[in-house]
């Protein structure tokens, strides 16, 4: 191959998230997400459409000394994804070893239910897969915040100090193979034993390719969650959904928004196990660290390499701990 | 544009030609005639092919696999044992042929083997190489003696106690360790090299066809696949050897089957089972190979074969070796399937019906493990994928209260173990399935147990190590 199809070749890996409708940042999803951000500045926030377009592209946010290295993590953290992805366990290892499993309790057989209406199996099967990634990523996200030696990873998310779309990929690449994994482990055991007890009646109801719970999330700017629009839903709606103030507020460094609202789309976990907090009358919030220093806190060494110097601090930490009498 | 009539005859010449063209190439795509190449040859011999000897071994199995079925639980079994060792054995004055039978609407030419081969037997031609996959240490004819010796003790040639239905253990057995056998580790393996039935001699004394002609022909006999099987589609193919469209079968159109040249038997017929998925086409592969490599050696036109020849020869009959293997092991896989799933309805049955189920599971069983003996009786040395075919499909299928076969003792007494479960026996027929599909390559898949399970993995793509919040 010549040399600049293999150059077009890497491009498209790293930046084909962008076209890619299963990602967040497709631009379908960006494009419904400015729509949305102007939707609610001018009809809700009575402001004209030219100080609106000023406020979404600001030169302050998108070209932030944060907002850069959000843009060179990304890239970073895609080249790592594209070397790691291969070395990790396939999702279908993982369905087939548990389907196997599921073969050795005589008193289930497989296709049990396999006379249930494809509809409604369909259906429950689009909701679990939705709702148990759902609360897991939760439950991850909280313990990530809760383990000292998860947080150490976890803080380059939160170190960002401007919110943008491309915030989501500032994270950790060890923090991303733990999310993976989370994914990988409970998407395969949903298969198997869908697969396993209804046979062929499982299928995903989907859009472009996804779960349809999923493109809703999306297409209703799942994209804004990172950033200065500070959309806010009705109280009782911020019960069920996680509306972008209230991730924005997850974010904020003061001291009554620590630990709250881990949830990604659904509030009800936060709601259930005591960490949601709803949204506040547009205030402006800051984001970031306390006690970091904001010209270290975007540097490409502080966001790699401090991590594990940090996890190992707090390993060294506990076993002094273990040692002392 | 005005056509003229002129133009319109043209183009309906043209029409008619090119159908007639077309036509005729399609006649051309049958296994013979061949004309007379030999050197020297004088006598009045127009066509080489000659393979009736091949016929009447697939005409002598389908006869052992009905007799199989005549014991009546132990009093007649020593007539029975005669009989199948006669079929076995041959008889040079020939014997009545069983099956296949003609019906009212399917009437076969011939209704006993010296109208087809005097003096074929099935004895001369087995496979007697080691057969792990039975009990008892035993080589191929030990085997199939053995299984002829227990079937005939039994009551319809099935012994429920250890789950063995021994006219399907016996016919697919035999399929292998006779057809398959011969043709890819004899005709089209060691015959095939230069000093080996060369083709500027006769094959043998007084025959009108050379060495490497016959030594083809046999290997096509064994194939077991009507002369014309390339025009018809996998589902005629299929239909004649269940006696359902004699229109098809009778090529020549004279109102009768000639078993010699018409007539689907076993590993075409399976072949033709895998393609009716419509994912393979190992029928027309193995043919088209066939009528190729038999054109190779038509057109040295009595000469010995160069060394290009035979290398050409040789990738025919490796394309025919390899889809052939890849055919058994396709009916394997298709009937581990069945067993799995003759397993769930086990599970789920009423004690009423579980008789009838249990009749299913063993025959489907016998046709899974008759199909796996007859993979190792080819040229290839399975190895690996032999043990482990043979782990995990033991000596017999697991039954309902978790016994199954693990051996047999001194006197020739299966012993029995009772120590593992259905379900267990389901994870073994699913690991089974991968090891086929895996080291065969296989296409049609029947009856895939994981289809569902892969598809649904694939179509929902692991969440990548991106999106955190």
């Amino acid at each position: 191959m010549p040399p600049i199809f293999v150059m077009i070749d890497i491009l498209s890996d790293i930046f084909g998230h962008f076209w890619d409708p299963k990602k967040r940042v497709f631009f379908g999803y960006l494009f419904l997400s400015i729509i949305i951000a102007l939707l609610w500045l001018v009809a809700i926030k009575g402001s004209d459409l030219k100080e609106a377009l000023g406020k979404l592209f600001n030169r302050g946010t998108w070209l932030s000394s944060s907002a850069i290295a959000d843009y060179k993590v990304f890239i970073l953290n895609r080249m790592f994804t594209l070397f790691i992805s291969p070395l990790l366990i396939s999702q279908l290892a993982i369905a087939t070893s548990v389907y196997y499993f599921l073969h050795s309790f005589d008193i289930f057989s497989s296709g049990q239910f396999a006379n249930v209406n494809p509809i409604y199996v369909t259906a429950l099967f689009s909701l679990t897969l939705f709702l148990v990634d759902d609360f897991s990523k939760y439950l991850v996200h909280r313990w990530m915040h809760k383990w000292p030696l998860l947080w150490s990873l976890h803080k380059v998310h939160h170190s960002a100090e401007t919110l943008t779309p491309v915030t989501v990929y500032r994270i950790h690449p060890l923090e991303g193979i733990l999310y993976a994994l989370r994914g990988l482990f409970l998407q395969g055991t949903t298969i198997a034993l869908f697969s396993f007890f209804f046979g062929s009646a499982v299928s995903l109801y989907t859009v472009l390719g996804i779960n349809v719970l999923v493109f809703i999330f999306h297409i209703a700017g799942s994209n804004l969650r990172h950033s200065h629009i500070q959309i806010r839903y009705w109280p009782w709606l911020e019960h069920i959904l996680i509306s972008p103030a209230q991730h924005q507020l997850h974010h904020s460094i003061a001291d009554r928004h620590y630990d709250k609202n881990y949830g990604v789309a659904l509030a009800i976990w936060d709601w259930i196990f005591g960490s949601l907090h709803i949204s506040e009358n547009d205030e402006p919030l800051e984001f970031g660290l306390k006690n970091v220093q904001t010209e270290h806190s975007s540097k490409l060494h502080t966001i790699y390499i401090q991590p594990m110097k940090d996890m190992l601090k707090v390993i060294k930490r506990r076993f002094r701990k273990l040692l002392k009498p | 544009m005005k056509i003229s009539s002129k133009s319109i005859l043209k183009i309906s010449t043209a029409l008619l030609a090119s159908t007639i063209f077309t036509n005729a190439v399609f006649a051309e795509g049958t296994y013979g005639p061949f004309p007379v190449t030999l050197q020297g040859y004088e006598g009045s011999e127009e066509n080489t092919v000659s393979y009736s000897g091949q016929i009447a071994r697939h005409v002598l199995h389908d006869n052992l696999k009905v007799l199989a079925a005549n014991g009546n639980g132990g009093a007649n079994a020593e007539e029975v044992l005669a009989q199948m060792m006669a079929y076995y054995n041959g008889d040079e004055n020939g014997l009545e042929v069983l099956a296949p039978a003609s019906t009212d609407d399917f009437g076969f030419m011939q209704t006993n083997t010296s109208e087809i081969s005097s003096g074929a037997n099935l004895e001369g031609k087995f496979y007697n190489g080691s057969m792990n996959a039975w009990p008892g240490s035993l080589t191929g004819k030990d085997v199939i003696v053995d299984m002829m010796e227990r079937a005939a003790l039994t009551n319809g040639g099935v012994d429920l106690e250890n789950g063995l239905h021994y006219p399907q253990l016996i016919s697919k057995f035999t399929m292998g360790a006779v057809s398959f056998h011969q043709a890819v580790d004899n005709y089209l393996d060691e015959k095939l090299e230069a000093d080996t039935k060369p083709n500027n001699e006769a094959y043998s004394e007084g025959a009108h066809y050379t060495g490497k002609e016959h030594s083809w022909d046999e290997a096509f006999g064994y194939w077991g696949a009507p002369a014309h099987a390339l025009s018809l589609t996998p589902e005629q193919a299929y239909n004649i050897a269940k006696k359902a469209d004699l229109a098809v079968a009778d090529a020549n159109g004279d109102g009768v089957v000639d078993m010699k040249s018409e007539y689907t038997f076993g590993p075409a017929y399976y072949a033709a089972d895998a393609d009716k998925s419509g994912k393979t086409q190992y029928l027309h592969t193995i043919m088209t190979a066939f009528i190729d490599g038999r054109m190779i050696i038509a057109n040295a036109a009595g000469e010995a074969l160069s060394d290009d020849q035979r290398t050409e020869l040789k990738a025919q009959a490796r394309i025919i070796a390899d889809n052939w293997e890849k055919v058994l092991a396709e009916a394997a896989f298709k009937y581990a399937g069945s067993v799995y799933n003759d397993i769930n309805k086990l599970k789920e049955a009423e004690d009423a019906d579980k008789a009838d189920i249990t009749a299913d599971y063993i025959k489907h069983w016998g046709e899974l493990k008759g199909f796996l003996m007859a993979l190792q009786t080819g040229k290839n040395n399975l190895g690996e994928t032999a043990t482990q075919m043979n782990i995990l499909t033991g000596f017999g299928p697991v039954l309902e209260d978790g016994s199954f076969v693990t051996g047999v003792d001194a006197d020739g007494k299966f012993n029995k173990l009772q120590r593992t479960s259905l379900g267990d026996y389901q994870i073994n027929m699913l690991k089974l399935q991968q090891l086929l599909a895996d080291d065969f390559g296989l296409e049609a898949r029947k009856n895939d147990l994981s289809d569902e399970l892969k598809n649904l993995a694939e179509a929902i793509e692991a969440a990548e190590a991106a999106e955190t919040d």
